[in-house]
């Protein structure tokens, strides 16, 4: 929920008790006024009686009189203190023929030697009556403060969250790679620019980290180049010496961890490299060509697994990215198509197709369900299968090209065949390009190699 | 052949030294920028091994003296950094090739041959060793009279063992030679012994004598005095 739909709901919240409260004030001060203004007016016009009392002339017919009572009273009968009272109560009003609020008013004046107790009375209208004016009243109040509340909640959030949105937008497009701090706009809230300090140092000791493990792994990964190198070829030479066959499996073993971390080694620095972008798009490279080519280096291992082997390439795919990330990415998806290939149960051998188009590149190839679910496979040092030789970073460095030219990758396992596409356009979702493949999914009848085979 | 090994680390230096000596290479080293151009004023050598990182300086500036002053010196570049720009750059200011750190001799000692071959031989490219005789233009391979229907990769295998013969090559060093340096997923060393298998037999069909044996637990030798290891 926003935070001005939340502003606005609780002021509506508070705005509804107080005007209930507001409402029950001003219904019960309306009618104790009213009861009050109309006391006050019959004790007038009692008074005005006992004047004409006084006067001594005939009044009987005369307006005032009309609902007035006169009695003279015995003395002894005059209440002590009190001058006058009034009573009220729902009473018959024989001239509306309804029950009505009845206002009796009764005053007692002593006139020469006399006394008198004068009562008028009169039908004022119900409180009840006055109720749905109040109700509506404060019906139309509500509903104004409402409008207001939403159009100007709406006007002075956007306002006062300017800053804050502004704050927001600058952290959205932060990045720990970027190489000068991050800007934050001004602001003259103090919460706010509490908030962008507090930004501004979280993020710059986050960069200045990264930085630093940054240029901690390059400069690791260039000073272990060489005692690497001087360890292999200490080995190579150890090999040369007249050694007994315990000593040659330990060398053999020594060789492999080592051709294992070497690899490892090179991998991470090139990932570092890509993450750096250091490897700016030149001229668009010829897919198509580069495709073929990689194709034709890896033949005699596609033949040697006797794997079948369909092609579809479209000519003249022009895309701009640095060469050298091209091909890395055409080899480490291939190679990985044929390392990881095994035949599937029932059939006589594994399969790759590979399609180009200009849309994007899909590779699809038989293989083991992998054991982790196939995004994580992206991920540095995920393999499929855990007892792999190999070292689990080559999609990674095939995503991190993918990121650093635009690319959207896509990797689905179903039912024995690995798919994988890799779209060039910015708006093609890659999964739509698996669903638009020209090529058989199964081996050739014939059991020979596939015929669209365009090497 | 006279090699100057223009690297800062003794050791690796060393490494080289040896393996190489063994070739009946001779073999002189310096560790600066500054020895390097004494070295080169003063005598004259067929190879350079330059590493790029110097303490004195970057070896791409020793580069662009060499091919000022001695244009017939042949150059490889020894770097630590597997950075793909160095290599294109290194190869444009006229370096001879590139290899990265960490590599294997026999790996070393190959690109120093082909090197050689390129530029000191001229004309046809064979390289022979008794019966088998390699011509590096054709990527033809003949035992005696035969022509043998090699693969590429078969024919820079047999290459790479006779460049190397009678030392041990292991997988690790087989695998890279064959398939470079992302070659993460395919260092599965099936595909060596396919190779090899594979030449071998090739070989023998034609005629030839299996040089080829395998080193236990190692990787194999290609034995220039047949009986020696198998």
């Amino acid at each position: 929920m926003r935070l001005t739909t939340k502003f606005t709901l609780w002021y509506f919240a508070i705005m509804l008790v107080v005007l209930l409260i507001g409402g029950a004030i001003v219904y019960y001060e309306i009618q104790w006024k009213l009861g009050e203004v109309e006391v006050a007016r019959h004790q007038r016009l009692n008074d005005i009686i006992a004047l004409q009392i006084r006067d001594g002339g005939d009044y009987t017919g005369h307006p005032t009189r009309k609902r007035a009572t006169v009695t003279l009273l015995p003395a002894d009968s005059i209440p002590k203190g009190n001058a006058s009272f009034y009573t009220r109560g729902l009473a018959w009003n024989p001239e509306f023929q309804t029950d009505e609020y009845k206002l009796m008013v009764t005053s007692f004046y002593t006139i020469g030697t006399a006394h008198y107790r004068i009562t008028t009375y009169s039908f004022i209208p119900s409180f009840y009556q006055l109720l749905p004016g109040v109700v509506d009243s404060f019906k139309w109040i509500l509903l104004v403060l409402l409008v207001l509340v939403i159009v100007s909640g709406g006007l002075i959030s956007k306002y006062i969250l300017a800053p804050f949105k502004r704050t927001m937008r600058s952290i959205q497009r932060f990045d720990l790679k970027q190489k000068e701090p991050i800007r934050l706009p001004e602001t003259k809230t103090s919460e706010f620019q509490e908030l962008n300090t507090f930004l501004l140092q979280l993020t710059e000791s986050a960069r200045k980290d990264y930085q630093s493990l940054k240029e901690f792994t390059e400069n690791a990964s260039h000073e272990l180049q060489t005692p690497t190198a001087i360890i292999r070829g200490k080995l190579d030479l150890l090999m040369e010496s007249d050694i007994r066959d315990e000593q040659a499996i330990l060398i053999a073993e020594m060789q492999n961890a080592l051709e294992r971390l070497s690899r490892i080694h090179s991998s991470l620095t090139l990932l570092t490299k890509l993450e750096n972008k250091e490897y700016k798009a030149g001229e668009p490279v010829c897919i198509s060509n580069l495709a073929r080519e990689t194709l034709a280096a890896f033949d005699e291992l596609i033949q040697m697994k006797s794997i079948d082997l369909g092609v579809h390439i479209e000519k003249g795919v022009y895309i701009p990215m640095h060469q050298s990330l091209a091909d890395l990415l055409l080899t480490n998806l291939i190679s990985n198509a044929i390392r990881h290939n095994n035949v599937p149960r029932g059939a006589a051998k594994g399969l790759i197709r590979v399609e180009l188009t200009h849309e994007g590149l899909v590779i699809v190839n038989t293989g083991r369900e992998p054991g982790i679910p196939t995004k994580e496979l992206f991920e540095r040092f995920r393999k499929g299968n855990s007892g792999s030789d190999s070292i689990g970073i080559g999609l990674a460095i095939v995503r991190q090209i993918c990121e650093l030219s635009h690319f959207d990758i896509e990797y689905h396992y179903n039912s024995g065949l690995h798919m994988l596409a890799v779209s060039f356009l910015p708006k093609l979702p890659a999964s739509k390009l698996l669903q638009n493949l020209s090529l058989p999914l199964q081996v050739d009848a014939a059991g020979g190699r596939s015929k669209n085979r365009s090497l | 052949m006279k090699v100057l090994i223009v690297e800062d680390n003794q050791e690796l230096a060393r490494n080289i030294r040896d393996y190489l000596g063994r070739e009946g290479y001779i073999c002189e080293s310096c560790e600066t920028l500054e020895q390097a151009k004494e070295k080169i004023t003063l005598f004259q050598y067929d190879c350079i091994l330059l590493d790029i990182g110097l303490p004195d300086g970057n070896g791409i500036s020793l580069l662009n003296y060499i091919r000022a002053e001695y244009k017939d010196t042949n150059v490889l570049i020894i770097s630590a950094r597997n950075a793909l720009d160095d290599k294109i750059i290194g190869l444009e200011k006229g370096a001879d090739d590139y290899i990265t750190k960490p590599f294997h001799l026999a790996e070393l000692h190959a690109r120093i041959r082909a090197i050689y071959r390129r530029k000191n031989l001229g004309g046809a490219r064979i390289v022979e060793f008794n019966e088998i005789s390699l011509n590096t233009d054709t990527f033809e391979v003949r035992v005696g009279d035969t022509l043998l229907d090699t693969t590429p990769k078969e024919f820079d295998l047999l290459l790479y063992f006779i460049v190397n013969k009678n030392r041990v090559l292991s997988r690790q060093s087989i695998a890279a030679h064959l398939w470079g340096d992302y070659t993460d997923n395919l260092a599965n060393f099936d595909f060596v012994y396919q190779h090899v298998k594979n030449l071998r037999r090739k070989i023998s069909y034609a005629g030839g004598m299996d040089y080829i044996s395998t080193v236990y637990g190692l990787g194999y030798k290609f034995n220039s005095h047949l009986g020696d290891n198998g």
